[in-house]
């Protein structure tokens, strides 16, 4: 079981506020999407959930363990993954190596050649380029390994921001399509940043949409699509919007 | 006559000494970005582990006594435990400060560590004899070079490639290199910091260590002030090497220790006392021409 709760959450960094009063839960193998315009909060509330920024307020809960204040390492234990902004991919490592580094945490070392080699099956172009320097993949490739490292720590939860940034529209389907089959096939509870809450209606899911730091709006991403909600939320920034 | 070997013996000898120094201090700078000045401090500190406490001008062997099977992996051990110590007590409690809190600490840690030295031993330098025996010159290639220059040369290249063997083949290489790129990414993927921090200072430690046994054999003295200037050197030759680049490192160390050394052999006698004003010259230059340093690493930006 992997159930995520987040009661009443801030982040602060300074004396400016992220995020505040956040609260909702996630259930096992749910797709969640968090959506907002820029500034809302979406990235700061990945990384308080992940340990990467420390929580003012508030608290963070996986099946009952709580996360607060445990060290990003200690909650990557905990079944936790990241797949960061703007891939943040190892590049001065080859692709097999990347791969490699989120295992040490594993206890079933037999397996992990396995999860390798399915990879490489999800991901045929990251097992021809396995001995390859890693920064020397394209944009798309490299978010495609951003998810196989992250796999490869054998998650329960992973947590995905911004998988669309600055990639080719066909690229994000192929990205969206993996995603989706792996939460098949994996029962992965997935929660992804997304800016374009056209895309997430289309891929499909709940979305939760925040605004200035806090939650506006929880519900279907499809309705979602075509409520007043997300007008609201973006607040006239049209430019937002272009994706859609 | 043998003028050119000779040069090359004791380039590559002083380079292969300033090079495994460098890579003593790369090596943290990589994991924490910390400039670890107290670095020539360890290997003073090694130095005088050598020997009996006292104040004495003549040094009487302690730890020097134990034979060389003995003696080299426990100053090696002596020397890492002196920089894990030091971590443990000092740098992990600024690990998230500024770049340049840190780099005070580390002073302030070598100064500590340095009057340490001062009131166990005085400040006056110690004849040591550490393998005297290894000083007695041998033929090569018709010139006549000390035996220990040529232990230097192959040490350096032992360690030049043990580390790459850990670093390419080992768990915690794998964990250092990933770290050494990005810190926090290697943390999301359960990369724990303090065992990669601590691995990192224990290397370096035992580099000092290193350092110490040789400088300690060649110059036959013990002197409180002997990590200062190597230190120095070491530092430029990682930040002309690329800060946070190993292999830069390396070739930087071995780049300063030729150009060290050719100054030495090719200036005109009137000018020789000047020999470092003239290399730090060559420094700034090569800074001015490549202000990332001259092996800087590939620039890691994302790709779009």
């Amino acid at each position: 079981m992997s159930k995520l709760g987040i009661f009443d959450v801030a982040v602060r960094y300074g004396k400016v506020p992220a995020l505040s009063d956040v609260s909702f839960t996630v259930e096992e193998g749910e797709r969640l999407f968090i959506s907002g315009p820029n500034g809302a909060g979406k990235s700061s509330l990945l990384k308080a959930i992940c340990g990467a920024a420390p929580t003012s307020h508030g608290r963070i809960e996986v099946d009952g363990d709580v996360l607060n204040g445990r060290s990003p390492e200690a909650i990557a234990r905990l079944g936790l993954t990241m797949v960061p902004e703007g891939r943040e991919i190892f590049g001065t490592l080859t692709v097999e190596e990347n791969l490699r580094v989120g295992t040490g945490i594993r206890r079933d070392k037999a397996a992990i050649e396995t999860d390798i080699e399915g990879v490489y099956e999800s991901f045929p172009i990251l097992g021809e380029r396995r001995h390859a320097n890693a920064g020397a993949l394209s944009g798309g490739q490299q978010q495609m390994l951003a998810i196989g490292r992250g796999l490869m720590t054998n998650p329960k939860l992973m947590l995905v921001d911004e998988p669309s940034l600055g990639l080719a529209p066909n690229i994000v389907d192929q990205v969206y399509e993996t995603l989706v089959n792996l939460q098949d096939d994996r029962g992965l509870t997935l929660i992804i940043v997304e800016q374009s809450s056209a895309r997430a209606a289309r891929v499909g899911g709940r979305m939760v949409l925040l605004r200035g730091g806090t939650v506006v709006g929880d519900g279907d991403a499809a309705k979602f699509a075509e409520s007043d909600l997300l007008k609201e939320a973006y607040f006239g920034q049209d430019q937002s919007e272009e994706a859609t | 006559m043998n003028a050119i070997p000779q040069l090359l013996f004791d380039a590559l000898s002083l380079g292969g000494i300033y090079a495994m120094a460098a890579l003593g201090i790369a090596l943290i700078f990589g994991v924490m970005k910390l400039v670890n000045f107290a670095h020539g401090e360890y290997i003073a500190f090694c130095v005088f582990a050598l020997i009996v406490p006292s104040t004495d001008a003549v040094a009487v062997m302690f730890l020097g006594k134990a034979p060389a099977i003995l003696l080299i992996p426990m100053l090696l051990l002596i020397g890492a435990v002196v920089a894990v110590a030091s971590e443990f007590f000092v740098f992990r409690h600024v690990r998230n400060a500024t770049p340049v809190a840190m780099m005070i600490s580390s002073f302030a840690l070598g100064f500590v560590i340095q009057n340490t030295l001062l009131l166990i031993y005085s400040s006056r330098p110690k004849a040591v004899s550490l393998w005297p025996e290894l000083n007695q010159p041998v033929s090569i290639i018709g010139a006549s070079i000390p035996l220990l220059q040529i232990i230097v040369i192959f040490t350096t290249l032992l360690v030049v490639v043990t580390l790459a063997l850990l670093l390419k083949r080992t768990r915690i290489g794998l964990e250092m290199r990933a770290a050494a790129e990005n810190f926090t990414m290697a943390r999301l993927l359960g990369v724990r910091a303090n065992v990669v921090i601590t691995g990192a200072f224990a290397l370096s430690g035992a580099l000092a260590a290193a350092v110490a046994l040789i400088m300690v054999t060649q110059t036959g003295v013990a002197d409180i002030r002997m990590g200062g200037q190597i230190m120095l050197v070491a530092f430029i030759a990682t930040v002309i090497g690329g800060l946070g680049s190993l292999p830069g490192a390396v070739a930087a160390g071995f780049l300063i220790g030729a150009a060290s050394v050719i100054l030495q052999g090719f200036l005109p006698l009137e000018a020789r006392p000047f020999r470092d004003a003239f290399l730090y010259t060559l420094v700034i230059v090569s800074l001015l021409l490549r202000p990332d340093g001259l092996f800087a690493p590939r620039s890691t930006k994302p790709r779009v």
